[in-house]
Parts: C-alpha cells; sequence; structure tokens
C-alpha cells in the first residue's frame, strides 16, 4: 500500500472512526446522519482495491458494532462485503470520478440497510429496519459527502 | 501485484474476514468475544470522551471569545484612564512640592501628631463679629469637633478658636473673642498662667494671672501646655494693658489685643 504507511493508516481508522462518532452525535439533522465510514470504505476500495478497503471496513465495523450494541459483527461483515465489491467492480468501472461514484453510493447505501436488515432478521429474528426518513434520505447525503472525502483523499494521502 | 494475486488475497480477506464476522455474530456471548467487544470499547471511550470534551470547549468558543472582545474593550478603556491617572499623579506630585515648599517658606509645619486641613471663611455676619464664622470644610473633609482652629497673619500661626460646630459641608468656628470661649495661657514673659476668657468684642481678658506676676503690655500670650485643645506656644495675642490689683482678689488680671483681626481673616487651618 504505497503512499499509506502505518501511521497514515492509524490516523485514518481514528480519524474515521472519531469523525462519524462526531457527526452522528452532533450534525444529525432530523435524525439523518451520513454512513461516514461506509462512504470511507467505498473511497478506500475505489483507490486503493479490495483489501485494504476490507481491512479499514472490518475495524471500522467493529467500531460501529460496539457503538451500536446491537448484533455484534453485523456491521463490520457489512462493511468488509462492501469494500470487496467496490474493490472488484473499480476494475470495470472509474468509480473514483463523480458520476459512477454516486451511482455507487446511492445503491450501496441501500444495500448496507437491507443487508445490515437481513442479518438482523437472520441472528436476532428482528429486522433491523432504520425508518423511512432514513432509508430515504441517508443515500443523498452519502452521494453529497462522498466527493469531499474522495478529495480529501487525494488531497492528503495521495498527495 | 498481479491481478490474479490481489484477487486471490482479497478472496483470502474477504473468507478470513466475513468468517470473523459471522462467528461474532454467531457466539455474541462467548467470553473471547465478550473481551473483545470490552477491548474495543475500552480503546474507544477515550477517544469519545476526549471528543465530547473538545465539542464542550468549542461550543464555548462563541461566549469566550465574546467575553474577550468586552475584555478587551475594557483594557483600552482603563489603559487611557491610567494614562489619565498618571497625569493626574504628576500634578499631584506638583502641587504637594509645592505646598511643601510653600508651607516651608510661611513656617507653618503642623504640630507633631495632627494633620492640617485648610479652609476658607466662607461667612462672617457683622452681627456676630467676635462670636463666629463659618467654614466651608465640614465632616466630609473629616473636620471633628472641638478640633482647633489657627489663622496666619503677619507670618505668625495665631489662634482664631475651635470647631463647636459640623455639618457634612460647613463647620462653625467659636472665635477666642466670644464670651464662652476660654484658652489656657502663658504670657511669654515667664511662666505664668492664666485663662484667656472672651469678652464679645474686640479685647480679651486673661484671668487667674497670679497676684505677684509681672504683667508688662505688649508681652505675648500664648498657649499653654496645659491646653486640651490648642498645641502649645501658639499666639494667642498680646497684652494691652494689666488691670488695677483687687486687693479682695488673689490674682490679677490683663487686657489682651487678640492676634488677629476677626474681620480679614480669609482662611484658616484646622489642626486634626
Amino acid at each position: 500500500m504505497s503512499g499509506l504507511t502505518y501511521f497514515r493508516m492509524a490516523a485514518l481508522f481514528v480519524l474515521g472512526a472519531l469523525g462519524h462518532w462526531w457527526w452522528t452525535t452532533y450534525f444529525s439533522f432530523w435524525g439523518v446522519a451520513p454512513q461516514l465510514l461506509l462512504v470511507l470504505t467505498f473511497v478506500v476500495a475505489a483507490r486503493r482495491g479490495p483489501v485494504p478497503a476490507m481491512s479499514f471496513g472490518f475495524a471500522w465495523g467493529l467500531v460501529l458494532d460496539v457503538y451500536a450494541l446491537h448484533l455484534m459483527g453485523a456491521a463490520s461483515l457489512s462493511l468488509t462485503l462492501a469494500g470487496w465489491l467496490v474493490g472488484n467492480v473499480r476494475r470495470q468501472v472509474d468509480v473514483s470520478s463523480i458520476a459512477p461514484q454516486t451511482v455507487l453510493v446511492f445503491v450501496g447505501t441501500w444495500a448496507y440497510f437491507l443487508f445490515s436488515g437481513l442479518l438482523g432478521l437472520l441472528f436476532m429474528r428482528h429486522f433491523g429496519w432504520p425508518g423511512w426518513d432514513v432509508f430515504l434520505l441517508s443515500p443523498f447525503y452519502n452521494c453529497l459527502l462522498a466527493p469531499v472525502l474522495g478529495w480529501l483523499w487525494d488531497v492528503t494521502v495521495e498527495s | 501485484m498481479q491481478p490474479h494475486r490481489e484477487d486471490r488475497a482479497a478472496n483470502i480477506v474477504l473468507a478470513s474476514l466475513s468468517a470473523a464476522s459471522i462467528v461474532l455474530m454467531f457466539l455474541p456471548m462467548a467470553r473471547p468475544i465478550r473481551a473483545l467487544r470490552a477491548c474495543v470499547a475500552h480503546v474507544f471511550e477515550p477517544m469519545t470522551f476526549a471528543g465530547a470534551e473538545a465539542m464542550e470547549r468549542l461550543s464555548l468558543v462563541p461566549s469566550r471569545a465574546r467575553q474577550l472582545i468586552v475584555a478587551d474593550i475594557e483594557n483600552r478603556a482603563l489603559k487611557e484612564e491610567m494614562a489619565r491617572v498618571g497625569l493626574v499623579k504628576a500634578e499631584l506630585a506638583n502641587l504637594r512640592a509645592e505646598n511643601s515648599r510653600l508651607t516651608a517658606a510661611l513656617g507653618l509645619g503642623s504640630p507633631a501628631g495632627r494633620t492640617v486641613l485648610w479652609g476658607r471663611v466662607m461667612e462672617r455676619d457683622p452681627v456676630t463679629w467676635y462670636h463666629g464664622v463659618m467654614l466651608d470644610v465640614g465632616s466630609r473633609e473629616g473636620v471633628p469637633i472641638n478640633a482647633a482652629v489657627l489663622a496666619h497673619v503677619d507670618g505668625k500661626v495665631v489662634v482664631l478658636g475651635r470647631i463647636a460646630e459640623v455639618s457634612e459641608k460647613t463647620s462653625k468656628v467659636l472665635l477666642v473673642t466670644d464670651e464662652f470661649s476660654s484658652v489656657a495661657a502663658c504670657l511669654s514673659s515667664g511662666t505664668v498662667e492664666g485663662l484667656v476668657q472672651g469678652q464679645g468684642s474686640e479685647r480679651l481678658k486673661m484671668n487667674y494671672l497670679h497676684s505677684e506676676a509681672s504683667v508688662t503690655p505688649g508681652d505675648e500670650v500664648l498657649t499653654s501646655a496645659t491646653s486640651a485643645t490648642f498645641p502649645p506656644g501658639m499666639l494667642i495675642g498680646h497684652v494691652a494693658k494689666g488691670f488695677a490689683r483687687d486687693p479682695f482678689l488673689t490674682f490679677q488680671s490683663a487686657e489682651v489685643r487678640p492676634g488677629f483681626d476677626p474681620a480679614s481673616v480669609k482662611e484658616v487651618m484646622i489642626l486634626r
């Protein structure tokens, strides 16, 4: 992982987790906040491939699982799969450019919610439905956030 | 890294992490998983605490900034005030120095243990010409009742009277020429003591002089060390004449000309 030293990896992991907590705690409007860690996993996968994306996704997922106090392992599995999928899709499509990235984030957010819900149904006999407002608004929020995070990645990591 | 090698590595990582996640989901209450959960929470809790504290501090930034601006404005105002106070202090020091020079030049040292307060005569009624005057200083300036009042006449400090009434801004002086006034005194020619009493006129009377004492016109009449109000050695007046001795009395008397003219005193010294 050229350009991604251990220090930068650790910093990215900590900043990502802290940023997610900060945004959801202080900047959620009408109960809606972006899935920062999901979008970050997409960004890492689009620029670095599936292996780094899955590693970060799993670690961030563990943090989400601990914070959320629900099904332990659901978020880590969802983000791991998200990193793998986007990392493989990038061979066919330039997922770091705006349009494909937006589509991918939009569809990926819905897929993330549905997959997490199905995992809850499977392991806890309860579909973890986030609510219609979150389900409908979050993809737009994530689509707005994705280019910003991509630009931040290009400026800080790739430079 | 070659594509197929990358695929293989990705698949291995996917399988490993997915398996780990599934184990976490299958065995949520297993001891190692609870330990892992506790470990992750332990690592990230300080971060959230620090973040919450940072946010609290950030939320205080606007009010702190406002306080800082207000403090800066006050600081500027106080600096200007201090500059003005510096000028006033310099002016005060000059005035004190000037006062000291003038006091020394006039020979107006304040008696030991007392401070001097200056006052102006603001009212003098011809009807009570020899009884009292009103001064423009009062309790606000710290004028006490019964304080000794002196006047500066022709280079000498002379006894004028004592404070009889004090209000906030004014005070009244009972002159030594008033009938109710008396001062323990002595003659400059010897240690003969007597009591100078007012007559309600331009003259004073010194009573209770020793019958054998020599009283010479022109002698200075000074305040005695036994006076409770006045410091010793202050000029009251001069002997005008001695009265004829009365064989039935054991003392003699003398007429005293006051050291001041009640009509001309403008400034007085009050001893506190």
